[in-house]
């Protein structure tokens, strides 16, 4: 039985990932993380019923919950073999409306928790090899007026990501970054509030691309950023 | 299953990298190069122990960097001495097994396979070597003073296996004596009527010494560990 650690679970992108994920491999041991226990509840109705799922409410800011979270993973199940992170915050502003605390959170939930995710599992993922994948977006690729805090974020998520690539790569360790385009998420109504979400990409074209990664059609597309956009 | 003890030596300070960390703990593609070693030794069922020699100043820093790595085996860290061959000898009494694998935390080469040979092998004393491709001459002062058979020649390589106690019973005879070696295979020839099979070694197997041995070790690591090259 497989461990995958999916974070964000709650709602868009990590939702629609962690259902593609137990209907396209039934039986293996799914623990789902975001900060809302009720909505979880609601993401695991609709996974496969023959996989495990656990789910772990949990603020990914708060780094002193996340290491105790994945080492208690780690000691309890011996092996994690997939780690997804997903969860993402933002709140746009201007530079000279941005607040220390505003900067903060945004990198304190995009980057600084996929860090310290990483660090913990990759302790127990080295033994056995694994995937790891990080979403970031295209808002990491150039110049977004507005949301520099979260734009700079995603950049530095991917600049992470391929350097996980060759650090760990001795391990049997792959490591993934996906970077969507517009996808209609409760994020994106943040980014684009005026935009018709129906017109856009959907969560689950991109749970299906993420879902292709982890299995073995993805082994020779990691340590690249892959832009997951629609063409108009 | 017969168990083997893994004795590590770690004694570099950096001196002749002209750093002020020791060479073992540069990274090496992220991670320090004893590092290296420690992971795939972890893998080795047959290796039941690791003692490392290491300078005082660097016990608590390696005993850090051994728990950052999660590694499972039982890894015991103790003082050098104040020679290569004292810390082996300080090694040897520490062992817990008949059976005891050195090696050199600056090779970071050493592949998983290097030391299932020496453990799968029927020597009981072994140690890699390779032919010597170039001229080695004995000199006197600024002279050359004799030839050399490189034909004759072979240079070793660590890691090397021995029968423990007999290592052990050299170096005390050694240590009584007052003379000194550069590795063990020729300690062991000297007091003990043991031969040691030579086994053949990798160019890629180098350690770590100089500032050039650094920058290369990279472009090594890639091809040699990897394969990407």
């Amino acid at each position: 039985m497989k461990v995958y650690i999916i974070t964000g679970a709650s709602k868009g992108i990590g939702k629609s990932t962690a259902i593609k994920l137990s209907h396209d491999n039934p039986g293996d041991l799914y623990i789902i993380l975001a900060r809302d226990l009720s909505k979880l509840i609601e993401t695991k109705k609709l996974m496969h019923v023959d996989s495990n799922v656990i789910t772990k409410p949990i603020d990914l800011s708060d780094s002193d919950k996340v290491i105790k979270l994945i080492r208690s993973i780690g000691d309890e199940y011996g092996r994690i073999d997939y780690l997804i992170n997903v969860a993402g915050y933002v709140n746009p502003k201007s530079l000279l409306e941005t607040t220390v605390e505003n900067w903060e959170m945004t990198f304190k939930v995009n980057i600084l928790s996929v860090f310290v995710l990483t660090r913990e599992a990759v302790r127990f993922m080295k033994k056995t090899g694994g995937k790891i994948l990080n979403v970031a977006s295209t808002a990491g690729l150039s110049s977004r007026p507005g949301w520099s805090a979260y734009s700079s974020s995603k950049a530095a998520l991917i600049s992470f990501s391929k350097t996980m690539s060759d650090e760990l790569e001795e391990y049997g360790i792959k490591s993934y970054v996906v970077s969507p385009g517009r996808c209609a998420t409760d994020l994106r109504k943040q980014l684009a509030p005026e935009e018709d979400p129906t017109t856009i990409m959907q969560p689950e074209e991109v749970a299906d691309v993420i879902s292709n990664l982890m299995g073995e059609n993805g082994n020779n597309l990691d340590g690249q950023n892959i832009i997951i956009r629609k063409q108009l | 299953m017969k168990k083997h003890s893994l004795l590590l030596l770690s004694g570099g300070i950096g001196t002749r990298m002209q750093q002020d960390i020791p060479k073992q703990h540069l990274l090496l593609f992220g991670r320090p190069i004893i590092i290296h070693t420690l992971e795939r030794v972890d893998k080795i069922e047959e290796i039941g122990e690791i003692i490392i020699t290491c300078p005082k100043q660097y016990i608590e820093e390696l005993e850090n960097m051994i728990i950052n790595y999660n590694l499972n085996k039982s890894i015991k860290i103790i003082q050098g001495g104040n020679t290569r061959q004292e810390s082996v000898f300080k090694g040897l009494t520490e062992i817990n097994n008949n059976s005891v694998i050195i090696h050199e935390a600056a090779r970071p080469f050493v592949k998983l396979a290097d030391f299932e040979n020496l453990i799968n092998s029927e020597y009981s004393n072994i140690s890699y070597g390779l032919d010597i491709p170039f001229t080695v001459l004995k000199k006197k002062d600024d002279y050359i003073s004799e030839n050399l058979n490189r034909s004759e020649l072979v240079n070793i390589q660590l890691p090397q296996k021995f029968n423990a106690e007999e290592l052990k019973q050299a170096h005390i005879k050694a240590k009584e004596e007052g003379t000194t070696f550069t590795e063990d295979a020729s300690l062991l020839l000297k007091y003990s009527n043991s031969k040691v099979n030579i086994i053949n070694g990798s160019d890629y197997n180098i350690k770590i010494t100089t500032p050039v041995d650094y920058k290369i070790a990279e472009i090594i690591y890639k091809d040699y560990i990897l394969n990407e090259i």
